[in-house]
Protein backbone atom coordinates (compact mmCIF):
# COMPACT_ATOMS: atom_id res chain seq x y z
CA UNK A 1 0.00 0.00 0.00
CA UNK A 2 1.31 3.23 -0.56
CA UNK A 3 2.59 4.90 2.93
CA UNK A 4 1.00 8.40 3.21
CA UNK A 5 -1.84 6.23 2.72
CA UNK A 6 -1.12 3.77 4.59
CA UNK A 7 -0.13 6.58 7.28
CA UNK A 8 -3.48 8.18 7.02
CA UNK A 9 -4.92 5.51 7.45
CA UNK A 10 -3.29 4.27 10.77
CA UNK A 11 -3.58 7.84 12.06
CA UNK A 12 -7.28 8.27 10.99
CA UNK A 13 -8.14 4.77 12.71
CA UNK A 14 -5.88 5.89 15.91
CA UNK A 15 -7.79 8.72 16.29
CA UNK A 16 -11.60 7.19 15.77
CA UNK A 17 -10.70 4.17 18.64
CA UNK A 18 -9.28 6.59 21.12
CA UNK A 19 -12.89 8.33 20.99
CA UNK A 20 -14.89 5.13 20.74
CA UNK A 21 -16.06 2.76 22.94
CA UNK A 22 -16.11 -0.67 21.19
CA UNK A 23 -13.84 -3.46 22.72
CA UNK A 24 -15.01 -5.89 19.70
CA UNK A 25 -13.80 -3.81 17.02
CA UNK A 26 -10.41 -3.21 19.34
CA UNK A 27 -9.94 -6.61 19.13
CA UNK A 28 -10.93 -7.41 15.69
CA UNK A 29 -8.45 -4.42 14.65
CA UNK A 30 -5.38 -6.04 16.93
CA UNK A 31 -6.08 -9.54 15.34
CA UNK A 32 -5.66 -7.58 11.61
CA UNK A 33 -2.57 -6.39 12.57
CA UNK A 34 -1.32 -9.19 14.33
CA UNK A 35 -2.03 -11.42 11.33
CA UNK A 36 -0.87 -8.70 8.83
CA UNK A 37 2.93 -8.12 11.13
CA UNK A 38 3.35 -12.52 10.93
CA UNK A 39 2.66 -11.93 7.16
CA UNK A 40 5.36 -9.73 7.05
CA UNK A 41 7.83 -11.50 8.86
CA UNK A 42 8.11 -9.41 11.84
CA UNK A 43 10.62 -11.24 14.30
CA UNK A 44 9.51 -13.61 17.27
CA UNK A 45 11.13 -11.22 19.60
CA UNK A 46 9.50 -8.04 18.70
CA UNK A 47 6.50 -9.03 19.03
CA UNK A 48 6.89 -10.74 22.18
CA UNK A 49 8.01 -7.04 22.95
CA UNK A 50 5.15 -5.33 21.54
CA UNK A 51 2.97 -7.58 23.78
CA UNK A 52 4.49 -7.49 26.74
CA UNK A 53 4.77 -3.69 27.10
CA UNK A 54 1.45 -2.56 26.51
CA UNK A 55 0.64 -5.71 28.91
CA UNK A 56 1.98 -3.94 32.01
CA UNK A 57 1.03 -0.36 30.64
CA UNK A 58 -2.88 -1.07 30.34
CA UNK A 59 -2.90 -3.60 33.39
CA UNK A 60 -1.80 -0.47 35.98
CA UNK A 61 -3.89 1.39 33.42
CA UNK A 62 -6.85 -0.42 34.08
CA UNK A 63 -6.31 -1.28 37.62
CA UNK A 64 -5.43 2.52 38.90
CA UNK A 65 -8.62 3.45 37.20
CA UNK A 66 -10.58 0.79 39.13
CA UNK A 67 -9.24 1.73 42.10
CA UNK A 68 -9.09 5.41 41.97
CA UNK A 69 -12.30 5.74 39.85
CA UNK A 70 -15.84 4.63 38.49
CA UNK A 71 -15.22 3.10 35.41
CA UNK A 72 -17.09 0.04 34.08
CA UNK A 73 -15.91 -2.87 33.53
CA UNK A 74 -17.05 -2.49 29.82
CA UNK A 75 -14.60 0.81 30.23
CA UNK A 76 -12.09 -0.84 31.43
CA UNK A 77 -12.12 -3.76 28.79
CA UNK A 78 -11.97 -0.64 26.18
CA UNK A 79 -9.32 0.69 27.86
CA UNK A 80 -7.21 -2.45 27.86
CA UNK A 81 -7.54 -3.32 24.21
CA UNK A 82 -7.19 0.16 23.16
CA UNK A 83 -3.45 0.14 24.27
CA UNK A 84 -3.04 -2.67 22.15
CA UNK A 85 -4.43 -1.26 19.20
CA UNK A 86 -2.09 1.59 19.10
CA UNK A 87 0.95 -0.52 19.80
CA UNK A 88 0.09 -2.70 17.19
CA UNK A 89 -1.25 -0.97 14.84
CA UNK A 90 2.13 1.49 15.07
CA UNK A 91 4.29 -2.24 14.88
CA UNK A 92 2.63 -3.16 11.50
CA UNK A 93 3.43 0.73 10.26
CA UNK A 94 7.44 1.02 11.46
CA UNK A 95 7.84 -2.51 10.44
CA UNK A 96 6.39 -2.35 6.82
CA UNK A 97 7.44 1.09 5.98
CA UNK A 98 10.99 2.62 5.43
CA UNK A 99 11.55 5.99 7.05
CA UNK A 100 13.03 7.07 2.66
CA UNK A 101 9.93 5.63 1.18
CA UNK A 102 7.51 7.59 3.44
CA UNK A 103 9.69 10.97 2.82
CA UNK A 104 9.70 10.17 -0.89
CA UNK A 105 5.71 9.15 -0.45
CA UNK A 106 4.90 12.23 0.84
CA UNK A 107 6.79 14.71 -1.22
CA UNK A 108 5.30 13.34 -4.66
CA UNK A 109 2.15 12.01 -3.41
CA UNK A 110 1.02 14.79 -0.74
CA UNK A 111 2.34 17.35 -2.03
CA UNK A 112 4.87 18.22 1.25
CA UNK A 113 7.15 20.93 0.01
CA UNK A 114 10.29 19.57 -1.03
CA UNK A 115 12.65 21.87 1.00
CA UNK A 116 10.81 19.90 4.12
CA UNK A 117 11.02 16.48 2.90
CA UNK A 118 14.91 16.91 1.90
CA UNK A 119 15.52 19.09 5.42
CA UNK A 120 14.18 16.00 7.25
CA UNK A 121 16.09 13.43 5.30
CA UNK A 122 19.17 15.54 5.84
CA UNK A 123 18.96 15.43 9.21
CA UNK A 124 17.40 11.80 9.90
CA UNK A 125 20.73 10.82 8.12
CA UNK A 126 23.05 12.60 10.64
CA UNK A 127 21.26 10.10 13.71
CA UNK A 128 24.12 8.06 14.42
CA UNK A 129 26.25 11.31 14.39
CA UNK A 130 23.65 13.07 16.85
CA UNK A 131 24.01 9.66 18.68
CA UNK A 132 27.78 9.99 19.19
CA UNK A 133 27.34 13.82 20.07
CA UNK A 134 25.09 13.20 23.02
CA UNK A 135 27.78 10.78 24.60
CA UNK A 136 30.90 12.60 23.59
CA UNK A 137 29.11 16.01 25.38
CA UNK A 138 28.71 14.13 28.15
CA UNK A 139 32.13 12.24 28.17
CA UNK A 140 33.93 15.60 28.00
CA UNK A 141 31.93 16.77 31.24
CA UNK A 142 32.66 13.80 32.82
CA UNK A 143 37.03 14.74 32.18
CA UNK A 144 35.98 17.85 34.08
CA UNK A 145 34.40 16.60 36.96
CA UNK A 146 30.95 17.42 35.55
CA UNK A 147 27.71 15.10 35.25
CA UNK A 148 25.25 16.12 33.15
CA UNK A 149 22.07 14.74 33.77
CA UNK A 150 18.61 15.34 31.45
CA UNK A 151 17.66 18.15 33.48
CA UNK A 152 20.97 19.90 33.04
CA UNK A 153 21.02 23.11 30.92
CA UNK A 154 24.74 23.07 30.13
CA UNK A 155 23.67 19.37 28.28
CA UNK A 156 20.97 20.84 25.96
CA UNK A 157 23.09 24.10 25.38
CA UNK A 158 25.62 22.51 24.21
CA UNK A 159 23.74 19.80 22.30
CA UNK A 160 21.57 22.95 20.37
CA UNK A 161 24.91 24.47 19.44
CA UNK A 162 25.79 21.35 17.74
CA UNK A 163 22.39 21.34 16.30
CA UNK A 164 22.76 24.86 15.19
CA UNK A 165 26.65 24.29 13.73
CA UNK A 166 25.59 21.35 11.60
CA UNK A 167 22.54 22.64 10.19
CA UNK A 168 24.13 25.57 8.87
CA UNK A 169 26.91 23.26 7.56
CA UNK A 170 24.34 21.24 5.95
CA UNK A 171 22.07 23.49 4.39
CA UNK A 172 25.19 25.46 2.88
CA UNK A 173 26.14 21.68 1.39
CA UNK A 174 22.29 21.64 -0.50
CA UNK A 175 22.64 24.56 -1.87
CA UNK A 176 26.12 24.12 -3.02
CA UNK A 177 24.67 20.84 -4.65
CA UNK A 178 22.20 22.76 -6.42
CA UNK A 179 19.46 22.55 -4.07
CA UNK A 180 16.60 25.63 -4.61
CA UNK A 181 13.90 25.35 -2.10
CA UNK A 182 10.41 25.78 -4.26
CA UNK A 183 12.26 25.10 -7.23
CA UNK A 184 10.54 22.38 -9.60
CA UNK A 185 12.09 18.70 -9.43
CA UNK A 186 12.38 15.58 -11.14
CA UNK A 187 12.56 12.25 -9.60
CA UNK A 188 14.61 9.48 -10.16
CA UNK A 189 12.70 7.38 -7.81
CA UNK A 190 8.83 7.75 -8.09
CA UNK A 191 6.11 6.22 -5.72
CA UNK A 192 3.06 4.84 -7.42
CA UNK A 193 -0.04 5.56 -6.02
CA UNK A 194 -2.67 3.47 -7.77
CA UNK A 195 -6.52 3.34 -7.56
CA UNK A 196 -6.13 -0.02 -5.63
CA UNK A 197 -4.42 2.03 -2.59
CA UNK A 198 -7.58 4.46 -2.72
CA UNK A 199 -9.79 1.12 -2.68
CA UNK A 200 -8.01 -0.41 0.12
CA UNK A 201 -7.85 2.61 2.22
CA UNK A 202 -11.43 3.36 1.49
CA UNK A 203 -12.48 0.41 2.25
CA UNK A 204 -10.45 -0.21 5.69
CA UNK A 205 -12.12 2.65 6.78
CA UNK A 206 -15.31 1.59 5.53
CA UNK A 207 -14.84 -1.48 7.53
CA UNK A 208 -14.27 0.08 10.90
CA UNK A 209 -17.20 2.48 10.40
CA UNK A 210 -19.54 0.06 10.00
CA UNK A 211 -17.84 -2.29 13.17
CA UNK A 212 -18.06 1.17 14.94
CA UNK A 213 -21.55 2.55 14.53
CA UNK A 214 -23.79 -1.13 13.96
CA UNK A 215 -24.26 -1.58 17.64
CA UNK A 216 -20.87 -3.94 18.68
CA UNK A 217 -20.59 -4.07 22.81
CA UNK B 1 7.20 37.38 10.14
CA UNK B 2 9.92 34.59 9.46
CA UNK B 3 8.89 31.80 7.20
CA UNK B 4 10.70 28.48 7.26
CA UNK B 5 13.74 27.98 5.59
CA UNK B 6 15.78 24.83 4.44
CA UNK B 7 18.36 25.65 7.35
CA UNK B 8 15.58 25.98 9.66
CA UNK B 9 14.08 22.68 8.90
CA UNK B 10 17.02 21.11 9.10
CA UNK B 11 17.59 22.88 12.82
CA UNK B 12 14.55 21.98 14.04
CA UNK B 13 15.12 18.37 12.73
CA UNK B 14 17.91 18.11 14.28
CA UNK B 15 16.45 19.37 17.68
CA UNK B 16 13.91 16.62 17.92
CA UNK B 17 16.22 13.55 17.16
CA UNK B 18 18.35 14.89 20.10
CA UNK B 19 15.65 15.31 22.39
CA UNK B 20 14.42 12.02 20.87
CA UNK B 21 18.27 10.57 21.91
CA UNK B 22 18.14 12.17 25.13
CA UNK B 23 14.85 10.96 26.29
CA UNK B 24 15.44 7.88 25.18
CA UNK B 25 17.52 7.56 28.06
CA UNK B 26 14.50 8.11 30.62
CA UNK B 27 12.46 5.56 28.84
CA UNK B 28 13.63 2.87 31.82
CA UNK B 29 12.59 5.39 34.37
CA UNK B 30 9.18 6.23 33.52
CA UNK B 31 8.67 2.19 33.55
CA UNK B 32 9.93 1.87 37.02
CA UNK B 33 8.61 4.56 38.38
CA UNK B 34 5.40 3.48 36.99
CA UNK B 35 5.66 0.31 38.19
CA UNK B 36 7.14 1.51 41.61
CA UNK B 37 3.43 3.57 41.73
CA UNK B 38 0.95 0.76 40.18
CA UNK B 39 0.54 -1.26 43.75
CA UNK B 40 -1.28 1.94 45.20
CA UNK B 41 -3.08 2.77 42.06
CA UNK B 42 -1.25 5.44 41.10
CA UNK B 43 0.87 4.43 38.03
CA UNK B 44 -0.67 7.67 35.87
CA UNK B 45 1.54 10.08 38.38
CA UNK B 46 4.22 8.32 36.43
CA UNK B 47 2.78 9.58 33.47
CA UNK B 48 2.19 12.73 35.19
CA UNK B 49 5.77 13.57 37.04
CA UNK B 50 7.57 13.09 33.63
CA UNK B 51 5.41 14.94 30.62
CA UNK B 52 6.91 17.83 31.13
CA UNK B 53 10.01 16.20 29.78
CA UNK B 54 8.44 14.73 26.58
CA UNK B 55 7.01 18.01 25.36
CA UNK B 56 10.01 20.01 26.22
CA UNK B 57 10.55 19.83 22.66
CA UNK B 58 7.79 22.09 21.39
CA UNK B 59 8.84 25.04 23.95
CA UNK B 60 12.19 24.71 23.03
CA UNK B 61 11.77 24.62 19.35
CA UNK B 62 9.54 27.71 20.20
CA UNK B 63 12.13 29.58 21.59
CA UNK B 64 15.02 29.21 19.51
CA UNK B 65 13.44 28.98 15.97
CA UNK B 66 10.78 31.80 16.66
CA UNK B 67 8.68 30.85 13.63
CA UNK B 68 4.93 29.87 13.37
CA UNK B 69 4.88 26.44 13.73
CA UNK B 70 7.90 25.68 15.04
CA UNK B 71 6.66 24.17 18.24
CA UNK B 72 4.32 21.64 17.11
CA UNK B 73 7.13 20.52 14.12
CA UNK B 74 9.53 20.14 16.63
CA UNK B 75 7.07 18.28 18.39
CA UNK B 76 5.70 16.06 15.95
CA UNK B 77 9.08 15.48 14.41
CA UNK B 78 10.14 14.62 18.27
CA UNK B 79 7.57 11.90 17.94
CA UNK B 80 8.02 10.69 14.55
CA UNK B 81 11.62 10.09 15.94
CA UNK B 82 10.73 8.67 18.89
CA UNK B 83 8.42 5.92 16.68
CA UNK B 84 10.87 4.69 14.18
CA UNK B 85 14.18 4.65 17.10
CA UNK B 86 11.59 1.98 18.33
CA UNK B 87 9.11 3.65 20.27
CA UNK B 88 5.95 1.59 20.79
CA UNK B 89 2.97 3.52 20.79
CA UNK B 90 2.96 4.17 16.93
CA UNK B 91 0.14 6.36 15.30
CA UNK B 92 -0.77 7.71 18.50
CA UNK B 93 2.66 8.81 19.36
CA UNK B 94 2.06 11.04 16.36
CA UNK B 95 -1.41 12.15 17.13
CA UNK B 96 0.27 13.00 20.76
CA UNK B 97 2.96 14.97 19.07
CA UNK B 98 0.43 17.12 17.16
CA UNK B 99 -1.83 17.64 20.09
CA UNK B 100 1.28 18.66 22.87
CA UNK B 101 3.21 20.53 19.42
CA UNK B 102 -0.11 22.48 19.27
CA UNK B 103 -0.43 23.16 23.07
CA UNK B 104 2.95 25.27 23.19
CA UNK B 105 1.72 26.70 19.98
CA UNK B 106 -0.88 28.38 21.58
CA UNK B 107 1.07 30.25 23.98
CA UNK B 108 3.12 31.47 21.48
CA UNK B 109 -0.10 32.17 19.29
CA UNK B 110 -1.61 33.90 22.03
CA UNK B 111 1.33 36.46 22.43
CA UNK B 112 1.85 36.88 19.05
CA UNK B 113 5.03 35.45 18.02
CA UNK B 114 6.86 38.48 19.66
CA UNK B 115 7.04 38.33 23.30
CA UNK B 116 9.53 35.37 24.37
CA UNK B 117 10.03 35.53 28.43
CA UNK B 118 8.68 34.57 31.73
CA UNK B 119 4.43 35.13 30.88
CA UNK B 120 4.90 33.37 27.64
CA UNK B 121 6.31 30.45 29.08
CA UNK B 122 3.62 30.09 32.05
CA UNK B 123 1.17 30.59 29.18
CA UNK B 124 2.92 28.29 27.16
CA UNK B 125 3.22 25.54 30.17
CA UNK B 126 -0.61 26.36 30.83
CA UNK B 127 -1.74 25.62 27.22
CA UNK B 128 0.05 22.30 27.34
CA UNK B 129 -1.23 21.33 30.12
CA UNK B 130 -4.79 22.02 29.24
CA UNK B 131 -4.71 20.80 25.75
CA UNK B 132 -3.23 17.45 26.46
CA UNK B 133 -5.45 16.96 29.69
CA UNK B 134 -8.53 17.08 27.96
CA UNK B 135 -6.68 14.71 25.16
CA UNK B 136 -6.18 12.43 27.87
CA UNK B 137 -9.58 12.80 29.33
CA UNK B 138 -10.83 10.77 26.13
CA UNK B 139 -7.51 8.44 25.16
CA UNK B 140 -6.61 6.98 28.57
CA UNK B 141 -9.94 7.32 30.23
CA UNK B 142 -9.03 9.63 32.56
CA UNK B 143 -12.99 11.06 32.86
CA UNK B 144 -13.57 8.05 34.94
CA UNK B 145 -11.68 8.88 37.71
CA UNK B 146 -13.14 10.37 40.58
CA UNK B 147 -12.80 14.64 40.83
CA UNK B 148 -10.10 14.93 43.69
CA UNK B 149 -7.72 12.31 41.79
CA UNK B 150 -8.82 14.22 38.92
CA UNK B 151 -7.04 17.62 40.44
CA UNK B 152 -4.09 15.86 41.51
CA UNK B 153 -2.91 14.83 38.23
CA UNK B 154 -3.91 17.95 36.76
CA UNK B 155 -1.59 19.58 39.12
CA UNK B 156 1.34 17.28 39.09
CA UNK B 157 0.80 17.34 35.10
CA UNK B 158 1.33 21.55 35.65
CA UNK B 159 3.70 21.51 38.04
CA UNK B 160 5.90 19.17 35.71
CA UNK B 161 5.10 20.58 32.45
CA UNK B 162 6.01 24.04 34.26
CA UNK B 163 9.53 22.70 35.15
CA UNK B 164 10.68 21.06 32.44
CA UNK B 165 8.75 22.95 29.44
CA UNK B 166 9.25 26.42 31.42
CA UNK B 167 12.54 26.76 33.82
CA UNK B 168 14.45 24.37 31.89
CA UNK B 169 13.50 26.01 28.78
CA UNK B 170 14.02 29.48 30.30
CA UNK B 171 17.33 28.40 31.65
CA UNK B 172 18.59 26.84 28.34
CA UNK B 173 17.29 30.23 26.45
CA UNK B 174 19.34 32.78 29.20
CA UNK B 175 22.74 30.37 28.15
CA UNK B 176 21.56 30.88 24.24
CA UNK B 177 21.24 34.12 24.55
CA UNK B 178 24.27 35.09 26.73
CA UNK B 179 26.19 33.54 24.03
CA UNK B 180 24.51 35.12 21.54
CA UNK B 181 23.44 32.79 19.21
CA UNK B 182 19.98 33.72 18.90
CA UNK B 183 20.06 36.22 15.94
CA UNK B 184 16.81 38.02 16.74
CA UNK B 185 16.48 37.84 20.78
CA UNK B 186 16.20 40.75 22.72
CA UNK B 187 16.36 39.48 26.29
Amino acid sequence: MNPSLKLGLIVAIALEVSFAQVWTVNVALIAVSLILMLLNHVSFKRLLYLTLVPLFFSSTLVWSLSLRGSASPHFLLVIFTRLFVYVYMGGLFTQTTEPLTLTRSLEQNAKLPSKFAYGFLAAFNLMPKIRAEVATIKAAAMMRGQVLHFWSPQLYFKVILAAMNWSDQLAAAMTSHGFIEGAPRTHAMTIPLVARDWWLFGGCLLLVQVGLFCGLP
Amino acid sequence: MKRWHIRDIILVTILAIFMGVIFWVIGPLYTVLSAALAPFGLSPLANELLLGIWVMAGPLAGFIIRIPGAATLGELLGAVVEMFLGGIWGASTLISGVVQGFGSELGFIFTGYKRYNWPTLVLTALTTTIVTFTWDLFRSGYAAYHVPFLLLLFAVRFASVFVFGGVLTKLINNLLVRAHVLPNATH
